[in-house]
């Protein structure tokens, strides 16, 4: 091991020639720097060997590749490659945005009844449980999501609803507009959840389709979701994300209305 | 790119650092297999949509500690190890090696991150990523690494022409 001064890692201190060597600067920043190294021998000196080195450290791992393929090796691959696709699984049906989405299909489902309430419980989770275990995980669900509910507003007062849930997200909300593909307002809530406010419209037509529709802001610490429709056991559902707000429309009818609803929702 | 082909790409990689860290293929072989069976079990704690490759290279960075700690130091194991697999210029292999008996001499929190970098796999922010240090302190010690690598090598190598010098005067 070696001891040294800071005078004598001063070159090695300076980002500029680092991200020169590794070549990470812009073009007019690459062009600075080799117009400095024209005028600093020692700099130019250390650049040089910084890079040498490299190439040599490189090369030498590179040989790695002409090595004979390790049976056990492309083994553990797929078998790690099935876990993490089994991660990534688990993730999307119980993650915060899928979690909320959920509460949007329990409250909804809530409304019509035990079995739509059961049914959709086991779809999300995605899990073979018994029923009974299914229905208290989803009266649990629903309880939690109660206790959430900062407000409800119903259908002659979503104006008031739009100003308070504007507030609380501290950007202007737009009623979503399915008045023209049949839909009416019934109610709306909004709900405090663990990753800020999350409003639910609740719609239905004259058939008495329902549909639920939630917006909440986007965790800014969160990749954006790209617009998605899937097919639930009884629903149809589709949410992305635009604008920094996540969307996610839910209903009882097939996937062709829901992206239907879901490209009112977008306009 | 579906998840079996990143895990594929990603193991590669796994391979040459695991070489450059062992300097022996069948050490650099049993490195990645440690990694990924302790990835195997690791694998819920991986957050799906980001990066695999640092997390997979993290698991490896701790799993080559905990082997240091076990054979003790490296300074009682560096006089085992092979010589480098290279097959090239004679001129290079011998300045691969002055680089190599170099990069031995510098403390590992400098050598991972020279290594790392020079393997052109990630950027400075991943490898810090890896490595569980802030962006400036392992920008700090990349750059006193490569310093402290350049006087090593410029003097291990000033060293064999004065060993050469005095042959040839004899």
């Amino acid at each position: 091991m070696t001891q040294d001064t800071p005078s004598e890692h001063g070159l090695g201190l300076d980002d500029d020639l680092m991200a020169y060597v590794d070549g990470t600067l812009s073009p007019e920043r690459m062009a600075q720097v080799e117009a400095r190294l024209a005028r600093d021998p020692e700099a130019r000196a250390a650049t040089a060997s910084w890079r040498h080195h490299n190439n040599l450290i490189r090369q030498m791992a590179q040989t790695a590749d002409d090595l004979p393929t390790d049976m056990r090796i492309a083994a553990l691959e797929r078998e790690l490659a099935a876990k993490l696709q089994a991660r990534k699984r688990r993730a999307f049906l119980m993650g915060p945005a899928l979690g909320r989405i959920a509460a949007s299909v329990l409250l909804f489902t809530a409304g019509w009844g035990a079995h739509g309430l059961f049914s959709a419980s086991t779809t999300m989770t995605g899990a073979a449980y018994p029923q009974f275990v299914s229905a208290t995980m989803a009266g649990h669900y629903a309880m939690r999501q109660i206790s959430m509910q900062q407000a409800e507003f119903q259908a002659d007062e979503i104006d008031t609803a739009l100003d308070w849930i504007s507030a609380q997200m501290q950007r202007k909300i737009d009623s979503p507009e399915l008045r023209r593909l049949g839909y009416e307002v019934e109610s709306a809530r909004l709900l405090s959840t663990d990753d800020g406010p999350l409003a639910i419209f609740y719609f239905r037509n004259e058939e008495g389709n329902s549909v639920t529709v939630s917006v909440t802001p986007h965790a800014p610490d969160q990749p954006d979701y790209a617009y998605r429709v899937v097919r639930l056991e009884t629903e149809s559902m589709a949410y992305w994300t635009e604008s920094g707000l996540d969307y996610s429309v839910i209903g009882d009818v097939d996937v062709g209305q829901i992206t239907t609803l879901a490209a009112a929702v977008r306009n | 790119m579906s998840l079996k082909t990143e895990v594929t790409s990603h193991t590669k990689s796994l391979r040459r650092y695991a070489l450059v860290l062992t300097r022996d293929p069948a050490a650099a072989d049993d490195l990645v297999q440690e990694t990924l069976l302790k990835a195997i079990d690791k694998a819920d704690t991986w957050q799906p949509g980001t990066n695999l490759r640092p997390w997979l290279f993290r698991i490896m960075h701790n799993t080559h500690v905990s082997d240091l700690r076990r054979a003790k130091t490296r300074t009682d194991a560096a006089p085992d190890l092979p010589e480098p697999v290279v097959q090239d210029h004679q001129h290079t292999q011998l300045e691969l090696k002055q680089v190599l008996q170099a990069l031995d001499q510098l403390p590992e929190a400098q050598r991972k991150p020279i290594i790392l970098i020079a393997l052109r796999e990630m950027s400075y922010a991943e490898a810090a990523r890896t490595l569980d240090v802030p962006l400036g302190t392992f920008m700090s010690r990349l750059g006193r690494g490569r310093e402290a690598l350049r006087r090593i090598v410029s003097g291990i190598a000033s060293g064999k022409l004065a060993v050469l010098s005095r042959k040839e005067s004899l």
